[in-house]
C-alpha cells in the first residue's frame, strides 16, 4: 500500500474512531468506499473531503444540541422580546470586539511604551483600534442584515458611536 | 420536509431519480455528479435525516468489507419528482426571459 493511500486510510480511521455514535456509520461508509478507489490521489481527496464533511456533520450536532435551549427560551417571547434580545446581543458582541482591540492597544503599549510616540504606533493604534473592530462591524452587519436585522443594527449603533467618536477626535487635533 | 436546493442537492437527487429502485455506492455518486465527498455526504446525511433516503448495509463478499448503499424513499422520490420539475420550469422562464430581452 502506498504511503498516500496509507495516509488517507489513517485519517479516516482517525475520523472514525473520534465520530460521535450518529456519525460512526456515515464515517464507516466513507472508509469502506476508500477501498474501490483505485488512484492514491484521489483516495487522499475522498478522505480529506470526508474529514471534512463529518467536521461539519459535528458540529452541526452541537449546534443543534447546544441551541435548542435558546431557541425554546426564545420561542416564549414575543415578537419586541426577541428583537430586543437581538439588538442587545448585537451590542454586546460589537462591544466585546471593541473591547477585545482596546485590549490588544493596551498590551502592546504596557510592553512597547516608545510605540506610543512612534509614528508605527500611531498606525497600529489606527490598524488595531479602529480599522480592524470598523471592518468586523462593517461586515457582520451586512451578513446579519436579513436574516438577524436587530443583532446588526446594534452592531451597527456600536460603529456609529465609534465614527462619531473618531470625528471628534480629529476635529479636535 | 425542508431540504435546501442548492444546484448540487439538485444534481443528487438528479442521480437518484435515473433508476430510483436501485441501491447506489456512495463513490459512483460522486462520480455521476462529479461531486467531492466533502459535499455529496452531507447532502445524503442531510436527506437521511429528513427520511428522503434511506440506507442500508451491502451483504459482504468473501474478504470484502460491506459497502453503505443509498436509495430514495417513496417521499424521497416524490419530493425530488417535485422539484426537479420546478427546477426545470424556473430555467425555463429564465431562459425564455433571456431570449425575449435579447
Amino acid at each position: 500500500m502506498s504511503p498516500l493511500r496509507q495516509l488517507a486510510q489513517g485519517l479516516l480511521r482517525a475520523v472514525l474512531r473520534h465520530s460521535c455514535t450518529e456519525n460512526e456509520e456515515w464515517a464507516r461508509a466513507m472508509l469502506v468506499e476508500m477501498d474501490f478507489i483505485e488512484s492514491d490521489w484521489a483516495a487522499l481527496w475522498w478522505a480529506l473531503g470526508c474529514t471534512t464533511a463529518i467536521w461539519r456533520q459535528s458540529g452541526r450536532g452541537l449546534r443543534r444540541r447546544f441551541g435548542k435551549h435558546a431557541i425554546h427560551k426564545e420561542a416564549g417571547m414575543n415578537e419586541g422580546g426577541k428583537k430586543a434580545v437581538g439588538f442587545l446581543s448585537g451590542v454586546g458582541v460589537a462591544l466585546g470586539v471593541a473591547a477585545a482591540a482596546l485590549g490588544v492597544l493596551f498590551v502592546m503599549f504596557s510592553y512597547f511604551p516608545f510605540m506610543q510616540d512612534h509614528h508605527v504606533g500611531q498606525w497600529f493604534h489606527f490598524g488595531v483600534g479602529i480599522f480592524i473592530p470598523e471592518t468586523i462591524f462593517i461586515v457582520a452587519t451586512i451578513a446579519l442584515w436579513r436574516k438577524r436585522r436587530p443583532m446588526a443594527i446594534g452592531i451597527l449603533l456600536v460603529a456609529a458611536v465609534s465614527w462619531v467618536h473618531l470625528a471628534i477626535h480629529f476635529a479636535h487635533r | 420536509m425542508k431540504i435546501r436546493l442548492s444546484p448540487q442537492t439538485l444534481l443528487v437527487l438528479d442521480a437518484f431519480l435515473r433508476s430510483p429502485a436501485d441501491w447506489k455506492y456512495g463513490y459512483d455518486i460522486s462520480r455521476n455528479t462529479g461531486l467531492k465527498s466533502g459535499t455529496l455526504y452531507p447532502i445524503l446525511i442531510r436527506m437521511a435525516e429528513r427520511e428522503m433516503l434511506e440506507t442500508s448495509w451491502e451483504n459482504s463478499e468473501e474478504g470484502r468489507p460491506p459497502r453503505h448503499l443509498y436509495r430514495l424513499t417513496a417521499e424521497g422520490v416524490r419530493f425530488a419528482r417535485e422539484h426537479r420539475l420546478t427546477a426545470a420550469k424556473g430555467m425555463l422562464r429564465s431562459a425564455s426571459l433571456e431570449g425575449a430581452e435579447g
